[in-house]
Formats: structure tokens, C-alpha cells, sequence
């Protein structure tokens, strides 16, 4: 083998990075078209509106890749974001500090996070099947834990100067020109991705995702794994719990309602595929940039927010459908060859 | 003797260039019950999916009630009277009985479906088998022999003539067989002709008329079963000889370090005793299905163990999951590569690193780049994978490079016993011997090697000692050096007689 690859060799040589790429250009190429159709697309302010609304779907979209590269999938993420909020703003708007409400706040959402893990990887329920239970219990908690209806405004508990910074921290205030919420999702995802690609935990998520079974022999705990997995969903969930909790200013029941399938979009935009063990965290980086760049683009133009959903979806399966139709072609090009 | 109603002569098949059958010949005659034998991979199975329909032949002609034809299929010949009972038996266990005798052809009243006529056409079936089953049972709920009646009934009711019997026992009780005995005594006086395939040598005076026997995709002779002893049937069985060379090195035999003691595992994995030794390579031979598989598997903790003790350097350990077993040094190399022993979706390197991670990652966790490329180089190069570069999906790997992989990724690391699950299933002769001299070069290093094998030849030129299993017991064990493929094959066939016992047994619904 030759140990002096070139760079430009050595990433070639990394899997999934296409896809990762793909979505970027893609990205960059929705942007500049419909900056072209519009050019408030490309002032500062928008620019950088668009980057603190895809912080969501980044964080989102690195919890629902965990679970989709172990080969399953999370469909409570919506409603553990929902939690959060409520249970964050509730607490804060019956005094008890900012730390102390977070603390309990990402308890409760780890809390989640083991017990889905535990039903899919102990007890082997279909994660479908097992994280629609826990997304209906979770929301049923963010309802009840303000007696059915949405909170006070959190400055009415713990002062306006402290909900204030909270606000500040999490969606209003801005560090280097650039809002918080993005640089707390860049953040987070550069700790994930590194978990991810760098550390035994991570490879053992690809394991189980490409085969269970052998993975197993070779010595994975795979109840642990997949703990892991959808404990790291859990806790991207409450990050954003909180953001939006921050943006209101209050806790709102439906907080995060169907972001579960954001996260799935924005993975399988970037190249992880839904069926486990392939794909790069940098794609949903990707996909969620894109995801994010559609709703933006396609609100600034004018277009009707029926259109925005269909062209959103015609994307997903777009980008599904070309990944399976280059991959099958190679299947049969493969098979002619042998049969030759 | 009846009419001759099946006529198989010349047939020859080859998969991908391996020869599968050469020039084999087979007759049926009516009344008749053919038992066809040979070992796992005579070409029996190959055969009989000829006849019926599902494999088309390369050469020869089949002729059926004196008609001849040229390429069948399963409907041709369905139609023909073919019928093949299958080994894994292939019904919809959600559906019930009747639903799955007429799928397919259902009967139909003026709008819907005529349940009362199937129902009654089912019914009349399985009263001519003399079986008590109703036919709204869902199939599911029913014991496997009784599937199998269903299976027979169903080759009735579209008026089979030639019935193909594939391992019918193997799931079977005592009881349970002796009904099946009697049944086909029945199809024998409607004048149904029966092939017979079963290892249970021990049945065939029950129930055979004629045997037909083949070795290696080879007919080796057919003579009436009378006129035959057991000794001569197993001699045409394995009569092969052994023209390939193994590498066998001789090493001083060291001291015991592994011991299994009355493991008991499910039905395939009854009390099994057995150590081994330092510098020695141990075969374990006997036919599919035997447990040898289900051994290694309760060994290395993937299946949960009923009872027994493994003991390993004078310690007894507690295996609860293959990672116990690792951590102990015990490996395992399984027997299905694209199943248990590859992540096919990654690549090289990571299904190499896969098992090793705590090296490459230490305490922190954090894998290093520089560990794991040097350990993945070490495995490639000891054991000659060929390939472009270790960043390839370990799909894209032939077979035998695939083996090494699984092989490989686990002799980089100290392990005190390896256990090998047919290493060599599947790959070419030149990957063959270098697995095989990599067993070798673990005796010499005095690790263990436990090494499962249903290749006779290799068992015999490889391991030092071999342990010979049948039916989820031991039922041999002799010196390779001493023993031949026969004597193997008559500890490799020691069922216990299931037949002629009074009392039913209660085991055997555990299965199904």
C-alpha cells in the first residue's frame, strides 16, 4: 500500500464524502438561484437569519443521523423538543433559576433518550413502533407539565434581566456578528462529529448499522450502542427545546411538532442512509443547510406554503431516488460483468 | 415391480464453473420408495431441484411416465406429477391449512372465493393421509410434522405422482415418524413413487426399497436396498479419495488450557465435553446440522447456554456475550460471512479494526489513525488479502478474501483459543491453504485451534485430533492420523434410533 497518498487521496478515499459534497453544492446552488430571483436573499441580514433558522435542523439532523446510522430511527425527537420547551420554560417561570431548570430540563430528555434505547436494543421493538410510544408519551408530558396549556412568559418567574440572557444565550444575541444559535450548533456538531468519526463508540454506531449480527460477534455491546445513539438524539432534541423556548420567551405545547421527519429530510439530503451504516455527519450539516435555504428561498420569492411542502418533498425523494438508482446500477452492471 | 415413471439419465450441471453434477442418472418406479444418499455436497439436493423444475439441467434427458422433456420448470413440472416436500418447509404460517393448500389456485364461486368447496376438497385430502387436522387450523400453530403432512396432502390434491422427500426426519419425533412411515406406506400403495433423502442411514430399512447412491456429483451405483450392508453403503458414500496435499505440521503437543464441560445448549448442543490442547489443532466433523455450529456459538456467548462450564487456563469463566469471550481470549470465526462475520457496508479497515477497537482506542476511547492503519497492514499482508486498498467496502472482496478478512481480524490480537466455523466454505483451493497455514501457524504459537469442518479430506489432513458429532451430541473421537473418512462417517451417522421405541419421546417440539 502506498503510505504517501496525497491529500487529495486520502479524503478521496473517504466513504460517504460524495454525498456529503453533493449536498453543499446543492446547497449553494439553490442559494445563488434564488438570489438571482431575488436578491434580498443575499443581504447580510437574511444571511444571517438563515443561519441561526438551520442551527435547528443541523442539531435536529445530527441526533436523527445517530439513530439512522445504528439503522433505525427516532420519531420521538419532535416531542422531546416540545418537552424541553415546556418543562425549561415552566420552570423558569416559577422562578427556579435558568441552571437548575436546564439541568432538569436535559435529565428528562436523557431520560428518554435511554428508554428508547433500551426498548429498541434490549428489547428489540421496532424503533418505529417504540419511539411512537415515547413520542406520544413525551408530548403528553410537555402538555401536562403546565396543567394543558402553554407557559407564562419565563420573565415573570426569574426577572427580565436573567430570561433576558437566557434569550440572549440561546436565539438573540449574537457573538463575532454571527447569532449564538449558530455557533452553539457548530459547536455541537463538531463534538458529535468527532465522537462520531474519531472514538470507539462512534465506529461501534456504524457497526450495528451495516450488520448487527456481526458486529455483535465481534464484540459490540449493541444494547449499550444503541443507547448511545438515541441518547445523543435526546440531547440534540432538548438543545433545541431550549432554543425554541428562548425565541418565545415562553414554552408552547407544540413546540417541535414534526421535526423527527426534519431530521430524517436533512440526513437523507446529506447522504446517510436510512437503512444503517453509511453516511457522514458533514451531510446533514449539508442537508439541513438546504433544507433550511428551500423554506428561506421559497418564502422570499412568494411562493404559497403548499408549494414550499411539495417542493421540499420532491426533493427528499429526489435525493433518495438517485442515490438508490446510481447504487442499483451498479448492482446490474456488476452482475452482467459476472454473468459474462 | 412397478412401471418405471421417472427417467433421469446423463444430467450434468454446472453453477459458475463448478461442476455440480457429472453425468448422474436416477430411476423412479412406481410403489417404490428411492432413498437417494451421499454426503453434504454429492449433488443430491442439485438433483432432485432438477426434477423438479427448479435448476434447468446443462445436459441429459429426464423422462416422466415415459414422456420426455426438455427444460422444466416448477409448473411443467407441477404438472408433470412432480412434487417436492421441502427440507424448510415453504407455507404461510399466518394462513391456514386449506388457504395454503389452494394458494394460488383458489377455487372460486360466482363472486367470491368458494371456502366450503376448498375446505371440503382439504378435507378429503388429509382423510385419505389419515390425518387428523382441521383445515382452518392456522398452519403456524402447528408442529412441524404436522406441516409436513400438510405438505403432502397439498402434493395430492394436484394429483403428484412423484413425491421428493428431502430430509423429512430431521424435525421429527419418534412418533411422529412412525406416522410419517405409515403414510408413506399409503402413497406407496396408491402408486406414488417416492424419492428419499435423509443421512438417517438407520431409517432406510424401514422404508427403502432401492437406494440410489453419489458422491462428489458423481452416480456411484443403485442397487435394492436388500442386497446392500450398512458398511458398503457408507464405503460408496466417502469412498473418495484424497488427492489434494495439507500442510500438516507436527508440534509438540502442550498442555490443556480450554475445557467445556456438559455443555447444553437447545437441542443441538447436548452435553458436550471435550479440551484442548496446547499446539494442536482440533476437527470437528460431522453433517449439517449435527450442532457443531450451535457448539461454537453457546461457546462464544452469542446463544444463551441451558448448563456447563467452560474453563480456560485452570479458571472457570462466565461467557454471557461474545464480548466476555473476547475479552478472555476466545475467538470466533463464524460460519456465515455475510451474515455474522462482515460489516459488508464498511470498509476493510473498519471491519478489521471492528474487533480491536479497544487496542486502537485505548482508555480515552479515541481511536488512533496510526494504530489502526499498522494493525490493518499487519493483517493484509499475514494474510494476503488482495486488494486495491483497505478504504474498499469488504463486499467488494471474492469470497476467499472475504474469509480472510473475517479470519484476519481477529489473529492480530493475543487470543488463547481461535475457533474456526468452516473457514474454508466456499473459497478457492489457493485461499484454502493459506487459511490453512495460518491454522498452523496459531498451533505453532500454542494457541487452541478448534476447527469445524464438514469437508472430510481437510478434517483429516489438518487437525490432530477430530471430534465427531451427530444429531447435538458427541459420538466420536479419533486420532486424524489413525482414522478414516469411513470410520468418521459411521460416528458422524450415530442418530439416536429414534425408531422402534415404545415410548414417545417428549423433546422435539422445541423446533418449529
Amino acid at each position: 500500500m502506498d503510505k504517501k497518498k496525497s491529500v487529495f487521496g486520502k479524503l478521496g478515499e473517504v466513504k460517504g464524502l460524495g454525498s456529503s459534497l453533493t449536498a453543499f453544492v446543492g446547497l449553494i446552488v439553490i442559494y445563488l438561484v434564488f438570489g438571482m430571483i431575488d436578491h434580498k436573499v443575499f443581504s447580510a441580514q437574511n444571511n444571517l437569519n438563515l443561519m441561526r433558522s438551520m442551527s435547528k435542523y443541523v442539531l435536529i439532523g445530527i441526533g436523527q443521523s445517530y439513530v439512522m446510522i445504528t439503522g433505525n430511527i427516532d420519531l420521538s425527537i419532535g416531542s422531546v423538543v416540545g418537552m424541553a420547551a415546556m418543562i425549561s420554560c415552566t420552570l423558569m417561570s416559577h422562578g427556579v433559576p435558568i441552571a437548575a431548570a436546564v439541568l432538569v430540563t436535559v435529565a428528562a430528555s436523557i431520560a428518554v433518550g435511554i428508554v428508547n434505547g433500551f426498548l429498541v436494543g434490549k428489547f428489540k421493538l421496532p424503533p418505529f413502533i417504540a419511539t411512537l410510544g415515547t413520542m406520544f408519551v413525551t408530548r403528553g408530558i410537555a402538555f401536562i407539565v403546565n396543567g394543558n396549556r402553554n407557559t407564562d412568559n419565563i420573565a415573570s418567574g426569574i426577572g427580565k434581566e436573567s430570561a433576558d440572557a437566557f434569550q440572549k444565550f440561546f436565539y438573540y444575541g449574537k457573538t463575532l456578528g454571527i447569532y449564538n444559535t449558530f455557533w452553539i450548533a457548530l459547536i455541537t456538531f463538531l463534538i458529535f462529529f468527532f465522537l462520531l468519526s474519531k472514538t470507539r463508540s462512534g465506529r461501534h454506531i456504524y457497526a450495528i448499522g451495516s450488520n448487527v449480527d456481526a458486529a455483535r460477534l465481534s464484540g459490540v455491546n449493541v444494547v449499550m450502542t444503541t443507547v448511545k445513539a438515541y441518547t445523543v438524539s435526546a440531547i440534540c432534541s432538548t438543545i433545541v427545546g431550549l432554543i425554541l423556548g428562548a425565541q418565545a420567551g415562553m414554552g408552547n405545547m407544540d413546540a417541535g411538532n414534526m421535526y423527527e421527519m426534519y431530521g430524517v429530510a436533512a440526513g437523507v439530503i446529506g447522504g446517510i442512509s436510512p437503512l444503517g451504516g453509511a453516511g457522514l455527519l458533514l451531510g446533514t450539516f449539508g442537508g439541513a443547510g438546504v433544507w433550511q435555504i428551500l423554506e428561506n428561498g421559497l418564502n422570499m420569492i412568494g411562493a404559497q406554503i403548499g408549494l414550499q411542502r411539495i417542493v421540499i418533498g420532491v426533493i427528499v425523494v429526489m435525493a433518495v431516488l438517485l442515490d438508490v438508482v446510481i447504487r442499483n446500477g451498479s448492482h446490474i452492471s456488476r452482475r452482467a460483468k459476472k454473468e459474462a | 415391480m412397478g412401471n418405471v415413471i421417472v427417467e433421469m439419465e446423463h444430467i450434468s450441471k454446472a453453477f459458475s464453473g463448478v461442476q455440480a453434477l457429472n453425468d448422474v442418472k436416477l430411476e423412479l418406479r412406481e410403489g417404490e420408495v428411492m432413498a437417494l444418499l451421499g454426503e453434504n455436497g454429492a449433488g443430491k439436493s442439485t438433483l432432485v431441484k432438477i426434477l423438479s423444475g427448479v435448476y434447468t439441467r446443462d445436459a441429459g434427458t429426464v423422462r416422466i411416465f415415459g414422456k420426455e422433456y426438455g427444460d422444466l420448470n416448477p409448473t411443467t413440472a407441477r404438472e408433470a406429477g412432480v412434487a417436492i416436500i421441502h427440507q424448510e418447509l415453504n407455507m404461510c404460517r399466518h394462513l391456514t391449512v386449506c388457504e395454503n393448500m389452494f394458494l394460488g389456485r383458489e377455487i372460486k364461486g360466482k363472486f367470491a372465493l368458494n371456502n366450503a368447496k376448498m375446505e371440503e376438497e382439504a378435507r378429503h385430502y388429509l382423510d385419505e393421509l389419515g390425518v387428523d387436522i382441521s383445515p382452518r387450523r392456522i398452519v403456524g400453530d402447528l408442529p412441524v410434522s404436522k406441516q409436513q403432512m400438510i405438505e403432502i396432502a397439498k402434493a395430492l390434491s394436484v394429483h403428484a405422482k412423484v413425491l421428493i422427500m428431502d430430509e423429512p426426519t430431521s424435525a421429527l419425533t419418534s412418533k411422529e415418524i412412525e406416522e410419517l412411515f405409515r403414510i408413506i406406506g399409503r402413497l406407496k400403495e396408491q402408486g406414488c413413487g417416492i424419492i428419499y433423502i435423509s443421512h438417517r442411514l438407520e431409517e432406510l430399512e424401514h422404508i427403502a426399497d432401492r437406494v440410489t447412491i453419489m458422491r462428489d456429483g458423481r452416480f456411484i451405483t443403485t442397487a435394492a436396498y436388500k442386497d446392500l450392508t450398512m458398511d458398503k453403503i457408507i464405503e460408496h458414500m466417502v469412498g473418495r479419495e484424497i488427492k489434494e496435499r495439507f500442510p500438516r505440521i507436527e508440534c509438540e503437543k502442550g498442555e490443556k488450557i480450554f475445557e467445556v464441560k456438559n455443555l447444553n445448549a437447545g437441542r443441538l448442543v447436548r452435553d458436550i465435553n471435550f479440551s484442548l490442547y496446547k499446539g494442536e489443532i482440533v476437527g470437528f466433523a460431522g453433517l449439517m446440522g449435527a450442532g457443531r455450529t450451535e457448539t461454537t456459538r453457546a461457546i462464544f456467548g452469542v446463544d444463551p447456554k441451558t448448563g456447563g462450564e467452560i474453563w480456560l487456563e485452570g479458571k472457570k469463566l462466565s461467557i454471557s456475550s461474545p464480548l466476555d469471550a473476547i475479552r478472555a481470549g476466545i475467538v470466533l470465526a463464524p460460519e456465515d460471512r455475510k451474515k455474522d462475520g462482515l460489516c459488508t457496508k464498511l470498509s476493510i479497515r473498519q471491519n478489521i479494526a471492528l474487533p480491536n477497537l479497544d487496542v486502537i482506542g485505548g482508555k480515552s476511547g479515541v481511536l488512533s489513525r496510526a494504530k489502526e492503519d499498522a494493525l490493518c497492514d499487519q493483517a493484509v499482508s499475514e494474510l494476503s488479502i488482495k486488494t486495491p486498498s483497505v478504504e474498499k467496502d469488504a463486499n467488494t472482496l471474492s469470497g476467499g478474501n472475504q474469509q480472510k478478512v473475517v479470519v484476519g481480524k481477529w489473529l492480530v490480537r493475543d487470543s488463547k483459543v481461535v475457533i474456526f466455523d468452516e473457514p474454508t466454505r466456499g473459497i478457492d483451493v489457493g485461499a484454502k491453504v493459506e487459511i490453512y497455514n495460518l491454522m498452523n501457524q496459531l498451533k505453532k504459537k500454542g494457541i487452541a485451534v478448534m476447527f469445524v469442518s464438514s469437508e472430510l479430506p481437510e478434517v483429516l489432513g489438518i487437525a490432530d485430533r477430530i471430534i465427531v458429532m451427530c444429531d447435538g451430541r458427541i459420538t466420536g473421537e479419533l486420532d486424524a492420523r489413525q482414522t478414516t473418512q469411513q470410520e468418521i462417517m459411521r460416528y458422524a451417522t450415530m442418530f439416536e434410533n429414534k425408531l422402534g421405541k415404545v415410548e414417545g419421546r417428549t423433546e422435539g417440539k422445541e423446533r418449529g
